[in-house]
């Protein structure tokens, strides 16, 4: 009943604001059957510069109540120069915002006709035009340098440090498989093959291979502070991609192609949280868990590639420590490896479970 | 939709039957017309059908992000078992997701846009009587419609429309498998179907009007005479043209992959620790076919737009565009660097990052024959006497979207940055701006400045000013905050799975709130259209000749009014007339425009 009111009481506004335009229709001064804007022009240059207005009104708000709120600082080294290269870049396009908006929308306004001018025959200026050319092409050099130089370092091999660990990452419909590599350091190998891969060992690890005996898996991301981190990456089935907001991380997981991504953490969790403590924002209470914001605050890997319907729930803790704390965490950890029997990942979750228990065989035949 | 269209054209007696050769049937006249004044029409009309679709899809799906917690049990009512309880399921919301963006970037600111008035002003403003190939066309519409029909059709399927995303990336869209939990069904297969479709329309299309604006100008008609609208409609069937076939070709292959087992795209695929065979393909491929097409779709929808606001600027501001030629070059200068861009959509891919590089370097490039256009349209309005109607605003409304949303692409282009970017909100933001709300706003002021050309009469005026303050005001609501949500992904069903993202739910509620009064708003616009067809203003006769009434409503250069008001199969009663001059002539020798069709007077020099 609400639904059916409120769709007549549109219908109704309609109605009248056709007959109220329609009778302005009737009413307009006319000269030579067409219409003389001059009044309404004067009008829209006021209702536009009001437009400019409120639009710098929001904007200046948006700054105000939304920046204490998006995802805090970067906390990794290579983020860290990004987000100053998106300041930097943000302040210029500001500067080019304000310059350009306020033109456009003062010009309509000051050179409408109702001020009574005749328009000036202007058709070109090729001065200004090399003016309006060169700028923008100067500002984008620089731009596109220093974007570049910090691209160029993010994705260079042999700037890695050698004694980075590495952790190796696999998305699949839809969770993520963390292996760690245990004591060795090294991943055992993985066979892509009808004999290797099965519903308890999804990975297609090797147990044969020796360096598979230490490896586990884990269904949080542990990182150490300062110590950089090579994250191997691959998916099972559709496209992921692995996505960490707060280190500004984000590499695709495609699968039978690997890729990596390689990044120094500069944060532990709970340096964040006392860092977080002090910004305004986050000491209010969330009324959901009733704490304080920074209390509740945790890194997250998130997948960033529509990858099917529950996309949006791919979500893994990520808990950066410092390197006793790691040691004394890897020294709990059991490794996949069980000897005589075959091995059961130790991280699927109760949705693989569910999955691993349905018939399987129409899926075998592609 | 065929319907609507009948209906539309209805008002139009068949006044001029014995003017015209042979007798025109209903079906000859409304719907299997070769005419481009009436092809323009249908484009138009399907195009509105499909704008309402595809807004009212992001409706939908904004109840869902802006109240993710609530149930609107009116849903159930009418979308079923996709919104039991009210609540709308995750697959009807990636089906929405998925079907919005398709059908707004092709169904209507490509095939609404390009169709509408590439139709319309071609063989008006450079003076021809229709099109090269009437017949083809004829079958362009009737393949984007047959298009439109299977798009249509595949909501109503059991499995729903296709839902992995309208950029349609394999794996997840080149598995049929109903193993993969996301339902890539037979609405998939419909869509590729559909977009098959689609693109033959495209590239008829294109290829018709590249034809015409290059064969058939009139006499003096040389190109430096060529209006910019006509430039820019000429650029974008060449873009169209070119990369279309590149799509096609990556849907047949995906579609092999679905059908027949190939493995274009597919290889090492495991889904519940089983190997499929998929074996040696690359689902980044498929990436690279999609955006040598999607990334120059971009500049498709947008130099329409750009030619259509710089005539209604340089028009209603009585003031010729400033430098034209420098507006030709830098349309030309988007046309080449659009085709060397696409990969800034694989940033993150794993792509090589030599070629990272190289694909900011071209991005960031763009920026400059952009910046060029904008300072232009400053440049026109600056000492001109602007007329403030609707389609000035709409104009104007274009160069603010226009710089805002484009701004934003320079950071997104610069690859280092676009790393935390990449696929999140701040992206929807962007492109929105850019190449949605600012290429609505150019039609926008396309549709209400040749409304009298297409249907005789005007559009009501004070509506078309509520739509616009409407539109400007509620999409910067929408979009201007968004930018804010950096980081957070896009195409989240909700963010309640994810401490980091859940902080937004106030923005995101307020931005559902915007998104529904703009679509109210644009209802405002169809009502406008549709009663305006009807019962709007008629254009009145300046003066008769031949027992034909002429009129120029706006005072354009332009050759679209040296036709008489009656919309005649063939346009000009007589001779075509000769051109003279360049399209700009505003405020000159003392007059307030000059025909492009008028003589220079002894002495005069012509403006080149």
């Amino acid at each position: 009943m609400i639904a059916f009111l409120t769709f007549a009481t549109i219908v109704l506004l309609f109605v009248v604001l056709v007959l109220i335009s329609r009778a302005s229709e009737l009413t307009a001064d006319l000269k030579n059957g067409k219409v003389d804007y001059t009044n309404q022009s004067k009008w829209n240059g006021y209702f536009l510069l009001a437009s400019l207005v409120l639009m710098f009104v929001g904007s200046a708000v948006c700054f105000k109540v939304l920046m204490p709120v998006m995802i805090p600082k970067a906390v990794s080294v290579h983020g860290v120069k990004t987000d100053f290269l998106f300041n930097v870049t943000m302040i210029i396009l500001l500067v080019a915002f304000v310059l350009t908006q306020v033109a456009l929308f003062y010009f309509a306004y000051r050179y409408n006709e109702s001020h009574g001018h005749e328009a000036y025959f202007y058709p070109h200026n090729n001065t200004l035009e090399v003016i309006w050319t060169v700028i923008p092409a100067i500002v984008l050099t620089g731009l596109i340098a220093m974007g570049m130089y910090e691209w160029m370092h993010i994705f260079n091999p042999d700037a890695r440090d050698k004694n980075m660990m590495v952790i190796e990452a696999t998305g699949k419909q839809f969770n993520w498989m963390l292996r760690y590599s245990g004591k060795d350091g090294k991943f055992g190998e993985r066979i892509i093959d009808q004999a290797h891969i099965s519903p308890t060992n999804e990975l297609g690890i090797n147990w044969e291979d020796p360096k598979s005996h230490d490896d586990f898996m884990s269904d949080k991301l542990y990182l150490v502070k300062n110590k950089p981190v090579l994250m191997k990456l691959g998916a099972q089935d559709v496209l992921h991609s692995f996505f960490l907001p707060h280190f500004r991380v984000k590499m695709d997981c495609v699968p039978g192609i690997p890729t990596e991504f390689y990044f120094v953490p500069t944060m532990t969790t709970v340096e964040m949280q006392q860092y977080l403590s002090t910004q305004p924002w986050w000491q209010t209470i969330n009324p959901e868990t009733n704490q304080p914001r920074w209390q509740t605050f945790k890194y997250e890997l998130a997948c960033a590639e529509l990858c099917g319907k529950s996309h949006f729930g791919m979500e893994r803790e990520v808990i950066v420590v410092d390197q006793s704390e790691y040691d004394a965490w890897m020294a709990k950890q059991t490794p996949m490896y069980q000897p005589p029997v075959a091995a059961v990942p130790a991280t699927d979750s109760v949705t693989t479970k569910e999955e691993a228990k349905k018939p399987t065989a129409m899926l075998v035949t592609k | 939709m065929e319907t609507a269209t009948a209906h539309a054209t209805h008002h139009e007696h068949v006044h001029g039957h014995e003017e015209h050769h042979h007798e025109e049937t209903f079906l000859t006249k409304y719907i299997f017309s070769q005419d481009h004044k009436m092809i323009s029409k249908q484009f138009l009309i399907t195009g509105i059908f499909w704008g309402i679709v595809g807004g009212l899809l992001s409706v939908l799906f904004r109840l869902q992000l802006g109240w993710p917690n609530e149930t609107f049990p009116f849903l159930e009512s009418f979308l079923g078992k996709w919104a039991e309880g009210g609540k709308i399921s995750q697959e009807f919301y990636y089906a929405m997701v998925t079907m919005h963006g398709t059908i707004l970037v092709f169904f209507v600111l490509t095939g609404g846009l390009s169709g509408t008035f590439a139709n319309l002003l071609i063989p008006y403003q450079v003076g021809a009587r229709d099109m090269a190939s009437p017949f083809i066309n004829m079958l362009s519409y009737w393949f984007f419609l047959a298009a439109g029909v299977v798009m249509f059709f595949s909501f109503f399927i059991q499995t729903g429309p296709a839902s992995g995303g309208w950029t349609a990336y394999p794996p997840l869209n080149g598995l049929r498998d109903t193993a993969v939990n996301l339902g890539s069904g037979l609405g998939f297969d419909l869509w590729i179907l559909g977009m098959s479709l689609f693109i033959v329309s495209a590239l008829l299309g294109g290829l018709n009007y590249i034809a015409t604006v290059l064969n058939m100008r009139t006499k003096g008609m040389n190109m430096f005479r060529l209006p910019l609208t006509i430039w820019a409609l000429l650029f974008t069937a060449v873009i169209g043209v070119l990369s279309f076939p590149a799509l096609l070709a990556g849907c047949v292959l995906l579609e092999f992959d679905r059908l027949l087992d190939t493995s274009f795209y597919l290889n090492n695929i495991i889904i519940n620790g089983n190997l499929l065979g998929y074996k040696g393909g690359s689902p980044i491929l498929f990436q690279h076919l999609f955006w040598f097409l999607g990334h120059p779709e971009v500049y498709i929808i947008i130099l329409p737009a750009m030619g259509l606001v710089s005539e209604v600027l340089s028009t209603q501001s009585r003031k010729p565009i400033f430098g034209y030629k420098a507006m030709v070059f830098s349309i030309l200068a988007i046309l080449v660097l659009s085709f060397i861009v696409w990969a800034h959509h694989m940033f993150v891919t794993g792509l090589n990052p030599n070629l990272g590089a190289v694909f900011t370097l071209f991005t960031l490039l763009i920026a400059i024959p952009s910046a060029i256009k904008v300072f232009n349209w400053i440049g026109t309005i600056w000492k001109g006497k602007v007329r403030l109607s609707s389609p000035a605003l709409f104009a104007i409304g274009f160069v603010s979207m226009f710089i805002t949303g484009g701004l934003t692409g320079i950071i997104l282009g610069n690859s280092a940055i676009d790393i935390q970017l990449h696929d999140t909100m701040f992206v929807v933001a962007h492109f929105h701006i850019v190449m949605g709300v600012s290429a609505f706003f150019g039609m926008f002021a396309g549709v209400y400045h040749w409304f009298p050309r297409l249907y005789g009469k005007y559009m009501n005026e004070t509506l078309g000013q509520i739509h616009f303050y409407i539109t400007l005001i509620g999409a910067y609501a929408i979009f201007f905050p968004m930018h804010f949500m950096t980081g957070l992904p896009r195409r989240y069903y909700t963010y309640a799975n994810f401490e980091t993202f859940n902080n937004f739910n106030f923005l995101a509620e307020f931005i559902s709130i915007a998104a529904i009064i703009v679509f109210i708003g644009q209802l405002v616009f169809v009502v406008n259209f549709f009663y305006s067809i009807f019962k709007g203003r008629k254009v009145v006769a300046e003066k008769t000749v031949d027992g034909y009434d002429y009129a120029n409503p706006w005072g354009t250069t332009t050759m679209e009014w040296s036709a008489p008001i009656e919309r005649l199969h063939g346009n000009w009663p007589g001779d075509i007339p000769a051109v003279h001059r360049w399209p700009y002539d505003y405020s000159v020798n003392g007059r307030e425009y000059i025909p492009q069709t008028e003589a220079l007077k002894p002495g005069e020099v012509p403006h080149e």
